[in-house]
């Protein structure tokens, strides 16, 4: 089994077609296990209940964005050693800054390309095959 | 009754997008196979508008392409800064113009552009309210964001030549995150 195969991945966007494609970029990664989101209180809700190893969350999002979604992760002692990786369309030093204050593992700018996701995500687990 | 005359025009070239809520603005653009995307909140009295043409081939339009992406994001910047200015998602409609087929382009570009954006809505759940797609000719185009008045103008033959090869040059690639920084 290749690392990709086990490690749980739960996609939080807002928009569903950025979802299906990251999901679509994910599968052709070799990742199995994905679940998704449409905002950060549900995406919370899932970490809560089933804790993901990597997160991937937008960071414009309705009720709770990116950087909400990733303080509350971090809060939360059994979801708080998760690799988080912020996804942006309109991307800021401030954000980018506050993002990694908050221990964001990576942001990335949308649109982003297979290559640059593979390589943010075995920035943090190592080669995925 | 608002006159044209009184309305301040901004014009949106490809790859742009703007956001308006004062009805006194129309927004303008020139289509030839790119397509434009209007979309607005008639609650929040907000609207706004895109411009894209993806690059091209069948398999860089496939799903997850590289091309997808890039149409995906200028639909978000557009949605998102609706959002910003008080639109709800829930609420939005859209009117999608564009993509002429024209004998510059060698493949159907206009269709797949246009098929897209159709694609895109329908997957997000936002309802076409009206659309104006395909066709030989290019468009001249003019929206008024906040009321969601369209009107457009065919352009000629010639005119379509000529839009459609400015819109053949590369396109800026779209900003990264690092560019956009400003240091004072």
């Amino acid at each position: 089994m290749s690392i990709a195969e086990k490690i749980k991945v739960l996609i939080v966007d807002d928009q569903v077609t950025s979802r299906l494609l990251l999901s679509d970029a994910l599968v052709q990664l070799g990742f199995k296990q994905i679940t998704s989101a449409g905002d950060g209180e549900q995406g919370m809700k899932i970490m809560a209940e089933q804790p993901h190893h990597l997160v991937i969350s937008d960071f414009n999002m309705p009720k709770m964005d990116g950087i909400g979604f990733l303080q509350a992760v971090r809060a939360n002692p059994n979801t708080k050693k998760a690799a988080f990786i912020i996804l942006t369309a309109q991307g800021d030093r401030a954000l980018v800054q506050k993002a990694a204050q908050l221990g964001a593992n990576n942001v990335l700018a949308k649109p982003f390309t297979i290559e640059k996701m593979k390589a943010a995500i075995e920035a943090v687990f190592g080669a995925l095959k | 009754m608002m006159t044209d005359t009184a309305a301040r025009r901004v014009n949106i070239i490809q790859g742009e997008y703007k956001v308006i809520d004062d009805p006194n603005v129309v927004l303008t653009t020139i289509l030839g196979s790119c397509v434009a995307a209007c979309l607005r909140d008639p609650v929040a009295g907000v609207g706004g508008m895109n411009h894209f043409l993806l690059p091209g081939s069948a398999s860089a339009m496939s799903a997850g392409g590289d091309a997808t992406r890039y149409g995906v994001h200028l639909m978000e910047l557009l949605i998102n800064g609706l959002l910003k200015k008080g639109a709800r998602r829930d609420r939005l409609e859209a009117k999608i113009f564009g993509g002429a087929k024209t004998i510059a382009t060698f493949s159907n570009v206009g269709d797949q552009n246009a098929a897209f954006a159709m694609q895109f809505l329908r997957d997000e759940g936002i309802s076409v309210v009206g659309s104006s797609t395909g066709g030989e000719y290019g468009r001249k185009l003019e929206y008024w964001p906040v009321s969601g008045r369209a009107r457009q103008y065919p352009l000629t033959g010639a005119e379509t030549q000529k839009t459609v090869a400015l819109e053949q040059r590369p396109a800026p690639a779209p900003r990264p995150v690092e560019s956009s920084i400003e240091f004072f």
